[in-house]
């Protein structure tokens, strides 16, 4: 039953206070496996754990953002082409020894992607969803041509470039880039706030433009901001973190059948199972076997057999 | 009327096609062929890698080699030999052309291509030494292979000889903690399994990594930092300063004293190529720990 008001029920505030719980426990594990003295949890286990949380949080809250922006089910984080703008552009900065800027340029990329996004998406001076989601899917699969034909190319540098195309958390900080990190992690904090103050005006949308219009909303206006916002996050995610599946496209869904279709709820408790999913994830990634696999194929193995589960459940 | 008429159309056109596929057949008939299996009694080598074009070199018989890849730089008189391609990445139609009668190869990737060179009739020879036994023996392999069997005896006995002072000038001194870091993002070492883990360990060194999946493996940072090394060897491009500055790094002892060492400092060539130029790298290795006073 679709709640408006977008405040939580009992049963919503169990949900939410025992995925805290758990990711309680998961970062507690995160930070401890292994009994790591305590220079390793602060200066290595803590910044990951950090990356890890936002990435989790920011991956599920955009996911939730765009399947309702787009009224698509299938959108996520990375279908408007952003993430391989990003992870081009970190993949050249890589190439060219700049490791340390690797993550100034993945944002470059992005911002460059969502130009070029943005100025195809225009009809007549108007912006268009239907035109976003095509020009951001041929922008993506331009930019992913050409990661391949450089991996092609670079065959020495395969491993950097798949630590991009499959997710990589296990970044590793110089104290300037650390710092720099969490002026990134503050600026995608705010994003994610502005985003969940938008959380009623998609609600809105969601019951078609002309009555967004009767209320006094100007839908493509809307669109716009939450389009320029989701690839501002999504630039900063994939510039460090590379691109990670599965997490923006499933962890809405799930709760969408598990909590609410309020898209206040949606986004809140997507923000919490974002973070507690993929810390679990790379978690598992980081212990699983002596050698570290890439956390993109973890959240896919737990993800899918899970969703799977759910919609069986709820049939 | 028409019908006729339509009918002769499409006789002139299949006619037309018969000419054309005719003449197709008679030109490609008239390229000249290329039979690998015929080629060559005389010896013409295409060797893919540098390792391999290294040992072939030592043992005099660049002369015949006729194909290189990219990689093969070492020594110079290499650098006037057709390129074939890239070490993971082989021009099969180039390979061919040259007609070799042996074409030299080493593992992984490789061995794919000379697989399928090898249904063409070209042969193959595939050599990947894991260790120094392996090398010395890829030495006598190699000088059966290209008659050059009495050389390669000599320098193989000369090589293990010096490969045996080497380790005697280390016994009984203290073995300095290395960590080598052959790939930054992510972060990657070597196991003592592999060829460069036992060099560190015969220079009297004693690698941080001794055991790993792997013989090149990924790695946690975290590792590194627990593992404490006297001294890093960083062939990923980060500078020492770089290195330093990595977050929980700046404690261990190699970073305190100075004591990383980039690509200007020691040739990785020496150390990443299974081949006769490791003794470089092997006095270079105790060059750096007597310079620290080990």
């Amino acid at each position: 039953m679709q709640q408006m008001d977008g405040k939580l029920n009992f049963r919503q505030w169990l949900y939410l206070a025992g995925m805290l719980v758990a990711g309680l426990l998961v970062g507690y594990l995160y930070l401890t496996a292994g009994q790591p003295d305590m220079g390793i949890i602060l200066d290595v286990r803590l910044p990951r754990l950090l990356l890890t949380v936002f990435t989790g949080m920011s991956l599920a809250a955009i996911g939730s953002v765009y399947q309702m922006m787009l009224a698509n089910p299938l959108a996520e984080p990375y279908i408007l082409g952003i993430s391989s703008g990003a992870a081009l552009g970190s993949v050249l900065a890589g190439l060219t020894g700049l490791f340390i800027l690797m993550p100034l340029f993945g944002f470059m990329g992005a911002m460059l992607t969502m130009i070029l996004v943005w100025t195809l998406a225009q009809k007549k001076g108007q912006f268009d969803r239907t035109r976003l989601l095509l020009s951001g899917i041929i922008a993506g699969m331009f930019l992913a041509a050409i990661i391949s034909l450089i991996m092609y190319i670079y065959q020495k540098d395969t491993l950097l470039i798949l630590g991009i195309l499959m997710g990589n958390l296990g970044h590793i900080f110089s104290v300037g880039e650390f710092r720099f990190f969490l002026g990134c992690l503050l600026v995608g904090m705010g994003i994610l706030v502005m985003l969940h103050r938008d959380s009623l005006k998609l609600d809105i949308l969601s019951s078609g433009d002309l009555y967004a219009a009767s209320v006094g909303l100007q839908a493509h206006k809307i669109r716009q901001r939450l389009f320029v916002l989701g690839s501002l996050l999504t630039g900063i995610v994939v510039s460090y973190a590379g691109i990670i599946g599965f997490v923006g496209l499933i962890i809405p869904h799930m709760v969408r059948l598990r909590v609410s279709n309020n898209q206040r709820l949606v986004y809140l408790h997507s923000l919490v199972w974002g973070a507690v999913f993929l810390l679990l994830c790379d978690f598992l990634a980081m212990h699983l076997t002596a050698l570290e696999l890439p956390v993109g194929v973890i959240t896919s193995f737990i993800g899918c057999p899970f969703f799977v589960w759910l919609l069986l459940k709820k049939r | 009327m028409p019908e006729m008429k339509r009918k002769n159309i499409w006789l002139i056109i299949i006619l037309l096609c018969c000419c054309l596929l005719g003449l197709g057949y008679l030109l490609i008939r008239s390229l000249p062929r290329q039979d690998a299996k015929k080629v060559s009694a005389e010896k013409r080598y295409v060797v893919l890698s540098p390792e391999i074009a290294e040992i072939i070199a030592l043992l005099e018989g660049t002369g015949n080699i006729v194909g290189i890849t990219q990689e093969c730089n070492f020594p110079s008189e290499y650098a006037a030999k057709t390129v074939v391609g890239q070490f993971g990445n082989v021009n099969r139609e180039a390979i061919l052309r040259l007609r070799p009668s042996l074409l030299f190869c080493s593992s992984l990737e490789q061995q794919a291509v000379a697989a399928e060179l090898a249904k063409l009739g070209v042969r193959t020879m595939v050599i990947y030494p894991h260790s120094l036994g392996e090398m010395l023996q890829a030495i006598t392999t190699i000088g059966n292979a290209i008659g050059q069997a009495q050389r390669a005896k000599s320098v193989r006995d000369s090589l293990a000889e010096e490969l045996e002072a080497v380790k005697a000038k280390r016994l009984g001194k203290f073995r300095p903690k290395v960590y080598l870091e052959i790939y930054r993002n992510p972060l990657m070492s070597v196991s003592d399994s592999s060829f460069v883990g036992q060099l560190i360990e015969l220079s009297g060194g004693d690698n941080v990594f001794d055991h790993l999946d792997r013989d090149y493996c990924r790695i946690k940072a975290e590792d590194v930092i627990r593992k404490e090394p006297d001294i890093i060897i960083c062939y990923s491009q980060d500078s020492p300063d770089i290195i330093s500055h990595r977050m929980g790094w700046k404690h261990l002892p190699a970073v305190v004293n100075h004591r990383i060492y980039v690509e200007k400092d020691i040739n990785p060539d020496w150390l990443l190529r299974a081949g006769p130029r490791c003794v470089s790298g092997l006095k270079r290795l105790q060059g750096l720990y007597a310079a620290n006073g080990w």
